[in-house]
């Protein structure tokens, strides 16, 4: 009888993550609606643990709030490929703002169980022409609206949703990697190898979540339509501490990075936005605003791991900065 | 009958082909045997440990079990070609070759797609391409184009067989047992009667010309699965005539390789003779001028026009892949050319040694396709792990690739044990048209 | 089933033994914290009202180094200044803050003016001083109106508090902000300030609203001296839906592809496989021939 009960509360639950949900949230949202999105406490959230303080005066680590609910909100890869009615997501990345941080790569890795070479979100440190200055770029998947890794795929285990988004069903992937070589842009990455947390198996797999990898089969950025069904922002948006990347739905001309929520199409026009590599004829839906007036030096970026940058030997920028000692 | 006399008198001569392998041939096969089995051997350490093992990783997706893939499939193409061209115009000269191209064209046929399969990931789960097929995608076009060809080829193959199983069947003594039950069910009661000669003939016909056609259909969709991507280097309108173009002439160097090797393990000299590979030089020296054109003309329009991301590939392809540029585009073209031109240096052998550049070259030509197209992306590759930034196969790939080649060549011998290597119908053929045996073939045959 | 009481503290042991590991406590010396104690109120749509209290123990020299106060009871109470009323208490959560809410029909203690006074209190432990916060709120009608006035699509907000006898007067003076309902926040058209009780915006034409066609408008009173927060919202289908969702069409990125490619595969299988047949035919026809010839010896 117990059981009954639940499996009914999980599937009314279900039903109303699937039926857009939003209108729940809002409610919820209202309650703290005043309460800073990005408040640290928010950013803390988004790991496994946080420390909070006890009554007593204790400093104590206890388990985050679960961020993706996964049992409850799961979306199974059949469903996931409809995509959330009448929407059509767009993100726009301020390159002017951006300054390696690598927060969005990071929680981006802790929500997909991702390791540390595994990057959905990729940050590039581009130099357009030799009189440029280089800046950061940030490189997720660009979920192209005439995805060319989606027309070569044999078995559609690649596939693009009414809502604009591309996702990988993980369960159907052959591993051809046909569709790795057919992306202009790098985004898709490879399991070349069984690991140990593929066999968790606590989380049912979903293309929505990514979550568990599978071996031998690709992978890459997912938009996190898991996170945008409860209402709630990509974590590569919503952890990142300059309000770098703005999401939103297109259909509603709105986009938000968590502080401020402008109107997607005054953006674009107001600051020249545009989409990279245009001329492929993709139709990305990624947009970038040029990295003019920047807010933080460059070199703000090199205070991050010596590995990482490493990675950016080849720019010329970097190398007279070696010679300089500056790096 | 003279016919008659004439099948007794060739089944003679081919069957210690046939039913006594020499020691040389039993040892060949004891090595092909040993490298098939270190081969399968990294397979099995493959499909344990995933494709880790390989040297693939994220940028370069496609290392040499691709370029195998190509190259076998453009032997076979080239086979399928050469073959139909020669059933179909009745040329002179097929009878030396002829068998020996198709074989060529079937067993390159079965070994090229085990290459692909290798490539991919989920072996667990190949039937979804029928399951869920997607016919947008080049993969399920060269899925279907490529059964589609090997049926036609086998089929093909098998008609142009038939005659000779029934001489075997009908003129051989002393046939194990097995063999003979074999031939006679293969033969399918073919007598040579005027009706059977005349179907025969008709479907023998057609089918050259189907497979030719096929043959460009498969070769061109491979080439798709290249050139119809973004990728610099890849994205090019004559992909699918250079591919169809190179296919020729490795398959024409392979053809003439064979033809060799045969005539020497087998002392076949009064068959394959000096003129068949004069001729088969001139058609590698056509070839090899077309092929040259091509390369010359894809690279030529990449350098002078030098957009970003061409021009960044012919940077890489100058710099870190500076020998294998210069051998596979350089040597690999002008020397067989080379040789072919000059009439005085037109011999057996060094017609061999051209033949045995231009498959080597035609290899890293592939190989300089593939690999540095991926090493060089749109967006640059930022990464430390060497392994990620540049391609090197490992020895796993290395020991499957041999073990293709190994079983390429296996395939080979044991298909010349099923029948003469020298199609024993069309020396009768040939005969009965009333052509005087200039050469003297009984002379000879009989020491 | 029957436990004894050694099994009790057995079992009580294990239980500790696997939880320890979890919750690691660390001493910290609390000198080094700011301890912020907020309270605030905010009056919601549906008129009832949430009281939140917020508790967090920030580093004075480490500005990241914010520690949410967790299960902490903090207790509410509407006072005057004879009276105090126990409203609820509630936990703080492991992001610091403990709420209640209030129904609308919650009766206060108001004075003449129509203020009431709200308490939150933290008791205190041997470790944590005993923390107290007051706020005197009036109870603000706030009401949103959408209306289309010479086909302008116009936001008008209206505010008026109810004196002790029941008489709305009108708010004199408060920031007001605007703001749309969009699926993943809220977007700040306007902030103005409502004057005698009636502010009013024009709402751009050439917003789109949501996958209905509706537009939900909210208007915030926020962190007012006298009204502490107010929200009020209203939803009118003013909106035609915008979808520039491409339609199933045959691409070479849906699932089914262009029609053309299914003639030409087709033609191009039909012909060949066609031929194959034809073959087959042939030689089963060559075989019934030989059969023939077997079974009739050769003359």
């Amino acid at each position: 009888m117990k059981d009954d009960k639940t499996t009914q509360n999980g599937t009314n639950r279900r039903k109303f993550l699937k039926m857009g949900l939003l209108s729940g949230a809002t409610t919820v949202a209202g309650a703290s609606l005043l309460a800073n999105l990005t408040s640290e406490e928010e950013l803390k959230a988004s790991g496994e643990k946080i420390r909070v303080l006890t009554p007593d005066g204790k400093m104590v680590e206890v388990d985050a709030e679960s961020i993706n609910n996964y049992p409850e909100a799961h979306i199974t890869p059949e469903e996931s490929r409809k995509g959330i009615p009448g929407r059509k997501f767009v993100m726009v990345i301020d390159l002017s703002k951006c300054k390696n941080a690598r927060t969005c790569v990071e929680s981006c890795q802790k929500a997909h169980h991702l390791d540390y070479n595994e990057e959905y979100m990729k940050i590039l440190l581009l130099q357009d022409h030799e009189e440029a200055d280089p800046y950061w770029f940030p490189k997720p998947c660009y979920h192209c609206d005439e995805p060319p890794c989606v027309t070569v795929c044999p078995t559609g285990a690649t596939f693009k949703r009414d809502d604009g988004i591309v996702l990988i069903d993980n369960e159907r992937c052959i591993g051809c990697k046909f569709c790795v070589t057919s992306c202009p842009y790098s985004v898709r990455q490879f399991h070349w190898s069984h690991k140990p947390k593929f066999d968790n198996t606590d989380l049912p797999y979903s293309p929505e979540t990514s979550v568990p990898g599978e071996v031998g089969t690709v992978m890459k950025c997912d938009f996190c339509p898991d996170m945008i069904r409860q209402g709630k922002l990509p974590h590569c948006v919503s952890s990142c501490p300059m309000g770098v990347i703005y999401f939103g739905d297109k259909n509603e001309d709105m986009v938000t990075n968590g502080e401020e929520t402008v109107r997607f199409s005054e953006l674009i026009n107001d600051r020249g936005g545009y989409r990279y590599l245009e001329h492929l004829g993709t139709k990305p839906n990624v947009y970038y605003l040029p990295p003019v007036d920047r807010q933080f030096p460059l070199e703000r970026g090199f205070d991050v791991d010596e590995e990482i940058i490493e990675r950016y030997k080849d720019v010329p920028y970097v190398q007279d900065m070696k010679e300089k000692g500056k790096i | 009958m003279d016919v008659t006399i004439r099948k007794k008198e060739l089944v003679k001569e081919f069957s210690p082909m046939l039913l006594k392998p020499s020691k040389w041939s039993k040892i060949w096969m004891a090595i092909l045997v040993a490298f098939i089995l270190y081969g399968l051997v990294a397979l099995v350490v493959q499909l344990t440990k995933g494709q880790v093992v390989t040297g693939m990783r994220d940028n370069v997706v496609w290392g040499i079990y691709t370029i195998n893939f190509i190259f076998f499939l453009c032997l076979s193409y080239s086979g399928a070609f050469a073959s139909g061209v020669l059933h179909f115009f009745n040329t002179p000269w097929k009878n030396a070759v002829s068998r020996i191209v198709e074989i060529i064209t079937v067993v390159s046929l079965i070994v090229g797609p085990i290459f692909i399969i290798l490539c991919m990931a989920r072996l667990d789960r190949l039937h979804y391409l029928f399951i869920y097929p997607r016919i947008q995608s080049p993969i399920t076009w060269d899925v279907i184009a490529i059964t589609t060809d090997l049926i036609g080829c086998l089929l093909y193959l098998y008609l142009t067989f038939i005659p000779d199983f029934a001489i075997l069947r009908d003129n051989s003594e002393g046939l194990p047992k097995w063999r003979k039950k074999l031939y006679t069910s293969l033969a399918i009661g073919y007598q040579d009667t005027p009706t059977q000669r005349r179907r025969l003939h008709k479907i023998t016909k057609i089918m050259s010309a189907m497979v030719i056609a096929l043959a460009i259909v498969t070769y061109s969709v491979l080439a798709w699965i290249f050139s119809l991507t973004l990728q610099p280097g890849w994205n090019s309108t004559i992909f699918a005539p250079y591919f169809i173009v190179a296919g020729l002439y490795s398959g024409i160097g392979v053809v003439i390789i064979a033809m060799y090797l045969i005539r020497k393990y087998f002392k076949l000299d009064h068959y394959i003779r000096k003129a068949h590979f004069l001729s088969a030089g001139v058609i590698l020296l056509i070839t090899a001028l077309l092929y040259g054109y091509f390369t010359f003309s894809e690279y030529f329009a990449r350098w002078f026009s030098h957009k970003t991301h061409d021009a960044n590939l012919l940077e890489t392809l100058f710099n870190d892949y500076f020998w294998m540029f210069i051998l596979a585009n350089y040597i690999g073209i002008l020397v067989p050319i080379a040789i072919v031109f000059f009439k005085k240096l037109r011999t057996i052998k060094t017609i061999t040694f051209a033949a045995v550049i231009a498959v080597v070259g035609l290899w890293f030509n592939r190989y300089l396709i593939v690999v540095p197209t991926q090493e060089t992306p749109y967006l640059p590759i930022q990464d430390t792990r060497p392994e990620f930034v540049h391609y090197s196969a490992t020895w796993v790939e290395w020991a499957l690739s041999f073990a293709g080649v190994a079983a390429f060549v296996l395939f080979f011998m044991l298909l010349m044990r099923l029948v003469p290597i020298i199609p024993m119908s069309g020396i009768i053929d040939y005969e009965k048209k009333g052509k005087v045996r200039r050469d003297g073939l009984t002379q000879q045959q009989q020491p | 089933m029957k436990f004894n009481l050694s099994t009790y503290i057995i079992s009580f042991l294990l239980f500790g033994l696997f939880v320890a590991p979890n919750v690691m406590a660390q001493e910290i010396n609390l000198r080094d914290y700011r301890i912020r104690f907020r309270f605030k109120t905010i009056k919601q749509p549906d008129q009832s009202r949430m009281l939140e209290a917020s508790f967090i123990a920030a580093n004075k020299k480490d500005r990241k180094d914010r520690l949410p106060v967790y299960g902490a009871e903090i207790s509410f109470f509407n006072v005057s200044e004879e009276e105090k009323v126990a409203l609820g208490t509630a936990k703080t959560s492991k992001e610091g803050i403990a709420h209640i809410i209030l129904p609308k029909d919650q009766s206060y203690l108001t004075d003449k003016e129509g203020k009431f006074t709200l308490r939150a209190v933290f008791a205190g432990t041997d470790e944590m001083k005993r923390q107290e916060r007051e706020i005197s709120t009036k109870d603000v009608q706030l009401s949103v109106e959408l209306a289309e006035k010479d086909s302008v699509q116009t936001v008008q907000v209206n505010a008026h508090i109810l004196d002790s006898l029941g008489v709305a007067i009108p708010l004199e003076e408060a920031d007001v902000i605007v703001s749309v309902q969009g699926m993943l926040s809220r977007m700040v058209m306007d902030e103005g300030t409502i004057e005698d009780g009636t502010y009013e915006f024009k709402m751009p034409a050439d917003l789109p609203g949501d996958v209905d066609g509706n537009m939900t408008v909210f208007a915030i009173i926020e962190d007012h001296d006298d009204y502490g927060d107010v929200v009020q919202k209203k939803t009118v289908e003013w909106k035609v839906p915008n979808s520039s969702n491409q339609e199933d069409e045959n691409s070479l990125w849906s699932e089914v592809a262009p029609i053309w490619m299914y003639v030409v595969l087709t033609i191009l299988l039909v012909g060949i496989w066609g031929n194959f047949a034809y073959t087959i035919t042939n030689l089963f026809k060559i075989k019934k021939e030989g059969q023939k010839l077997k079974t009739e010896p050769m003359k």
